[in-house]
């Protein structure tokens, strides 16, 4: 469903700043997969995502989604494949619009926007229907303004708008780390269920690396812009967290010694 | 009625802008400066069409367009490049001014006669007032509108702008093209701006190039005024809420004058209204839990209706208002009698000053008195195209004659005002705006003075002098009707003649004028030749400057300004233009019909000719055009010094006195010769009782360069001293120069000034308190602290009063109202006699404290010989005139030669007593023969 080819990215290039953010990626993601990604920090998480979903564009390499390229393509080109639920929650939705107004964008999703009311009586039924699934008593205050909900309901509208109209790929990245433990868990609750439900090809990128072993089939590593380590569901399902601090420390060991390093050390001493 | 009526109208037109504005305001979230300009394309595209012949409907369809194609730039602009989105409105709105003068041809179209909508629903109007139809048309067509945006923002594609505007990251990641949603956006707000400035075009008669300056600010006041009003949160009552807004701010424009504002004062009105309608309701929220008294209990339910918490916040300044007006008005009631004359003037212009002058001064010679048969009211627009409307409207409510002075009012009278005279002056070419076909086929109600500047007789003096090839060069303002009108005909008269070339400059501020004239200069003309042109009359000196480095002449049509360095000049005396003006006046007020009074033209022309500039420039001037002349300065004829001079006579007021001290001044400096014997010409200024103006008009003096100031009461002396140290500065009718820091003592005073000090006879006035008083012991005195003059005289009072062994008990105020309580509390204290010197404050109370000081048997004593009339019983004054004498004959020693700082300044104080003897046998008391004896005045 998602394939990246060689994937290039750097940032504010041949200046001092200059981030070398995503180096040489190519990962393929096929169809029904739900992929956690964890890494360091600076690791480039949040910018293979954006190269997904098309908020930054590559410099280099080639991203195909559902079989179509889309490499050139800008985000609101790629929505129609693509949901995506941010990490701030006051970034997925209009706060001051009514839940209903929210649902029926993001029930537009990808498609024209045409001036005909579609805002009935019957798609309200419908939309109280997928609200009540949420168990956060929304269902009765469609009508109300989003600005008056909490960042963990406000999330978990969010959520419902990426799944309302089922997309291709859903990206959701650290969607949890905002909220408060117990709006955290609900929504993770409400993610496995909207997945499993309707086999959505996921990919997840999160800090916390025991939900990263809880949810999903695989699980990708990355550091400094490359994918390190690339798990499958099996061996996944094995591991602790233990294990996976035990392979950072690998890592960062290794790092000491790096190919730079090397050199110098070969022409000093040999 | 009118005027409301006629405000909600406005109102209705201009929602159409109020809702664009709302939509980039608040749903965009974009702040659009561009309507400025697209309001004003709307007027002109609509103005081109209509005068053609093209339906109206589509005229106002077409400006939809235009509007929407200036918007969809500024949006392009924004997103695309990335500018701010201010900075890309600032850019459109400043680019579309040039295109909108390019589409209108003209800075101003007329819409008099053309149908257009407005007439179309007049035409239809089945026997209703005529704006009473408008109004229920207008609301009709503003309610479909409504009906019809708000549905569309209720549909998918509406869900989804507003959307964007409130998230664009959440609209994007949703698929959504934020750009084009904002281009949609903000193209289809500019188009419903013009769709407004069609419809305000064809309501008030005529499309201007500056009638969209500043509309940004109404509309976004409208927007907030609205939501403040109505807090209803579904699109509907938002939409709702931007035309109530609208409706409401042009209404309190209209109560603004109704309580008889200065319109010059609406745009602070507007920013202080806007600002009550914010802050109220916060205010009041927050006292509301703790009220329990019933009054509260009411208070808290009416203003916890959201609904109904700005409609009462503004219905409660609007009840303040009005009460307060009608509490004015009733004081200031004139009897039924009286004709009412409004007199209008576009701008500040010394010419239109002028006409406006003259105008009054010939109104009285006539038999006109301003307050007694007759009330003038005088009105400045400063410029602004829509405060021109508002007087206009102010006027028709209660002006018998309406007299427009410069093109710009009479345009909005005639359109607006059909049932009463219109007297106009100052015109260059009535026809053009539509007053009618010739000086006898005209409308019915209009008739006045106007003559289009002899552009061809001035060019005919310049061949006369300069004969042979020449190239001409001419600078003019391309947004002035006037000029442009001015400029043409010389282009038309130039291309005629087979050897004279023109080469014209341009220019849209009084800045440009140096730089225009050097580059004209640079292009190697043969002479200026200069139209009638706000901008460069009032730049001239930088023409002069630049022209005289290659000894170029400059001919004009002003004839005011050829003293100040053209070689010849051809055209009306404006003084003239507001004389004939009051004679047709006359002539209505006695009982003529304007329409059997054919328009005229100015009747004396005056062509001049300055021969000392001749001179200097080397040109020989044919002699039969020196017989031709009217006015000819030479000094050398004369046999006096070849510099003529002017002395500036500088006023700080109109007051009465002042204007007696000044005639003083001036009829000493003609007796005397000095005028005539050392060429000087004298110029009246005045700071109009404002000290900004007065710090102005000293700048303006000393860049003028003027030989000789004389300046006439306190402030002005001050104003002038600290900016002018160079000019000869002779002062008079001040009371204490010394305490101004000007000078030490007679001898030593700053080098430039000297003058004469009129103090107050305060010592005067106590002693005689003691001559006729021998048993007194306590004076009472009140006086404003804030006046220099009455500070110098208590200080005064205390100093004799302790040397005729008196004790001097004060009371201060601040304001009139405060004068009864500090009387009371004098009296309390046993005051035997009471004394007001010298105090404006004071001096509006006379009779009110003459009244009260009666009936406690305390003789009362002033230092102004007209409040005997008033009730004093006796007054101890200077006569004005001759302090003007006096100041007069120091400026002639300066004129003789004597240096300001050899002069010492001179105490002068012509005492002037006058008596009341009736009210002596009052007092029980005797006056001594001698004091009489001495009394100017005695009443009996």
């Amino acid at each position: 469903m998602i394939k990246l080819d060689n994937i290039d990215k750097r940032f504010n290039p041949g200046t001092i700043n200059e981030v070398y953010s995503l180096r040489d990626i190519s990962i393929e993601i096929r169809e029904g997969e739900f992929v956690t990604v964890i890494g360091t920090n600076g690791s480039g998480k949040s910018t293979l995502l954006n190269a997904i979903t098309g908020s930054i564009l590559p410099d280099s390499g080639k991203i195909i989604i559902a079989g179509k390229e889309v490499t050139h393509k800008r985000d609101f080109q790629r929505a129609k494949y693509i949901s995506r639920v941010f990490q701030n929650p006051f970034m997925g939705t209009a706060p001051d619009m009514s839940i209903a107004e929210n649902l029926l964008l993001a029930l537009l999703r990808g498609g024209k926007h045409y001036p005909r009311i579609s805002l009935n009586a019957d798609l309200m039924a419908y939309f109280k229907k997928e609200v009540t699934q949420l168990e956060m008593q929304l269902e009765d205050r469609l009508d109300n303004m989003i600005g008056t909900l909490s960042g963990g309901q406000r999330q978990a509208v969010s959520l419902l708008m990426a799944v309302i109209k089922e997309p291709k790929v859903l990206l959701l990245d650290e969607h949890t780390a905002a909220l408060d433990p117990k709006s955290a868990s609900q929504v993770i609750k409400l993610t496995k269920m909207f997945i499993e439900r309707a086999r959505l090809t996921t990919l997840m990128v999160t800090h916390s690396m025991q939900q990263a072993l809880d949810l999903g089939t695989r699980m990708i590593m990355m550091h400094k812009g490359q994918i390190i380590d690339d798990i499958p569901a099996n061996e996944k399902a094995r591991l602790t967290v233990d294990d996976l601090l035990n392979k950072f420390a690998d890592i960062r060991k290794k790092e000491r010694l790096t190919e730079d390093v090397v050199e110098q050390l070969r022409r000093e001493y040999v | 009625m009118e005027l409301w009526i006629g405000a909600i109208n406005l109102g209705f037109l201009y929602a159409f802008m109020a809702m664009g504005v709302f939509i980039t305001f608040r749903i965009n979230d974009f702040p659009d400066i561009t309507v400025d300009g697209s309001f004003t394309s709307g007027a002109a595209i609509t103005a081109v069409l209509l005068v053609s012949g093209f339906n109206p409907v589509l005229a106002v369809i077409a400006s939809f367009f235009v509007g929407a194609i200036s918007g969809g730039m500024t949006a392009l602009i924004h997103t695309r490049f990335k500018i701010n989105g201010l900075l890309a409105g600032i850019l459109v709105m400043t680019g579309l001014y040039s295109i909108n003068l390019h589409i209108m041809g003209r800075s101003n179209i007329p819409l008099l006669n053309t149908p257009g909508v407005i007439s179309c629903i007049k035409g239809i109007n089945p026997g209703l007032h005529d704006e009473i139809w408008l109004c229920l048309i207008f609301a009709l067509m503003i309610a479909v509108f409504w009906i019809i945006i708000s549905t569309f923002f209720k549909t998918d594609l509406g869900v989804t702008m507003r959307a964007t505007g409130n998230n664009p990251t959440m609209a994007g990641a949703l698929g959504v093209n934020v750009n084009a949603m904002k281009i949609f956006g903000i193209s289809l707000s500019n188009g419903m701006v013009g769709i407004s400035g069609s419809l305000v075009a064809q309501y008030q008669g005529f499309a201007d190039i500056g009638m969209g300056i500043g509309v940004i600010v109404f509309s976004l006041a409208s927007v907030i005024i609205g939501e403040s009003v109505l807090k209803m949160r579904s699109i509907y009552a938002k939409f709702l809420s931007a035309v109530i807004g609208s409706v409401i701010f042009r209404l309190m424009v209209a109560l603004a004058l109704y309580v008889g504002l200065n319109p010059i004062d609406l745009k602070l009105i507007t920013a202080v209204f806007v600002l009550i309608v914010l802050v109220a309701p916060k205010i009041i929220s927050r006292k509301s839990p703790k009220i329990t008294k019933p009054a509260g209990k009411f208070f808290t339910f009416v203003t916890g209706k959201r609904f109904f918490a700005g409609l009462f916040i503004i219905a409660l300044i609007a009840g303040i208002a009005i009460f307060g007006y009608k509490g004015i008005k009733s004081r200031m009631s004139a009897p039924e009698k009286v004709i009412r004359i409004g007199v209008v003037q576009f701008s500040d212009h010394s010419l239109l000053n002028i006409t406006r002058d003259s105008f009054i001064a010939e109104m009285e010679k006539l038999g006109y008195e301003n307050g007694k048969n007759s009330f003038i009211s005088l009105e400045n627009a400063n410029g602004d195209i829509p405060t021109v409307t508002t007087i206009i409207d102010k006027f028709h409510r209660d002006q018998d004659i309406i007299v427009t002075i410069s093109t710009a009012c009479t345009q909005a009278a005639i359109n607006k005002i059909k049932d009463r005279p219109i007297v106009f002056a100052t015109v260059a070419n009535p026809f053009i705006i539509g007053a009618g076909k010739s000086d006898n086929d005209h409308l019915p109600n209009v008739t006045g003075v106007y003559g289009a500047a002899p552009v061809d007789k001035l060019l005919e003096v310049v061949r006369q002098i300069l004969p042979g090839k020449l190239k001409i060069g001419a600078i003019w303002d391309p947004s002035q009707a006037n000029s442009v009108f001015n400029a043409a005909q010389l282009k038309e008269l130039i291309s005629k003649s087979g050897n004279i070339s023109l080469v014209g400059a341009t220019v849209t501020n009084s800045s440009e004028v140096y730089q225009a004239a050097v580059s004209l200069v640079n292009k190697g003309i043969n002479a200026f030749v200069l139209v009638p042109d706000n901008i460069v009359y009032s730049a001239f000196e930088a023409v002069v400057k630049a022209a005289s480095t290659k000894k170029i002449p400059i001919f004009i049509n002003d004839v005011e300004r050829l003293k100040d360095g053209a070689l010849a000049a051809y055209g009306y005396d404006y003084t003239l233009s507001g004389i004939q003006a009051a004679r047709l006046v006359d002539r209505i007020i006695k009982g003529e019909n304007p329409s059997h009074i054919p328009f005229e033209k100015y009747s004396k022309a005056t062509f001049d000719i300055n021969m000392n500039v001749a001179k200097n420039l080397g040109i020989t001037i044919p002699p039969d055009l020196i017989a031709k002349a009217t006015v000819i300065h030479d000094d050398l004829k004369k046999g006096v010094p070849a510099k003529p001079k002017k002395l500036a006579l500088f006023l700080f007021s109109d007051h009465k006195t002042v204007e007696i001290v000044a005639k003083g001044v001036i009829d000493e400096l003609k007796r005397s010769g000095v005028l005539d014997k050392y060429n000087i010409t004298v110029d009246i200024k005045n700071a109009q009782n404002d000290f900004g103006m007065a710090h102005s008009v000293a700048q303006d003096i000393v860049r003028q360069q003027y030989d000789y100031i004389i300046t006439l009461s306190t402030p002005v002396l001050q104003v002038t001293a600290n900016v002018n140290k160079k000019i000869p500065h002779i002062f008079g009718f001040v009371t204490d120069p010394f305490r101004l820091g000007i000078a030490k003592d007679p001898y030593h005073h700053q080098e430039n000034i000297t003058g004469v000090a009129t103090f107050e006879p305060v010592e005067s006035a106590i002693k005689a308190m003691r001559q006729l008083f021998p048993k007194a012991k306590r004076i009472g005195i009140i006086w404003n602290p804030a006046e220099a003059c009455s500070e110098a005289c208590t200080y005064k009072a205390r100093d004799v009063a302790k040397k005729y062994k008196f004790e001097l008990l004060e009371a201060t105020v601040s304001n009139s109202a405060e004068i009864n309580n500090a009387l009371m509390s004098l009296l309390n204290k046993k005051i035997d006699i009471f004394l007001t010197s010298g105090d404006n404050t004071v001096n509006l109370s006379v009779e009110m404290i003459a009244d009260i000081l009666k009936k406690y048997k305390i003789p009362y004593f002033t230092n102004s010989p007209e409040d005997i009339d008033r009730g004093a019983f006796v007054s101890i004054g200077t006569d004005f005139y001759d302090i003007g004498t006096e100041t007069a004959k120091m400026a002639e020693r300066v004129i003789n030669g004597e240096k300001p700082k050899d002069v010492p300044i001179k105490e002068f104080i012509p005492e002037k007593i006058a008596i009341n003897l009736s009210l002596a046998k009052f007092y029980g008391i005797k006056v001594p023969e001698e004091f009489l004896k001495k009394a100017a005045i005695v009443k009996k």
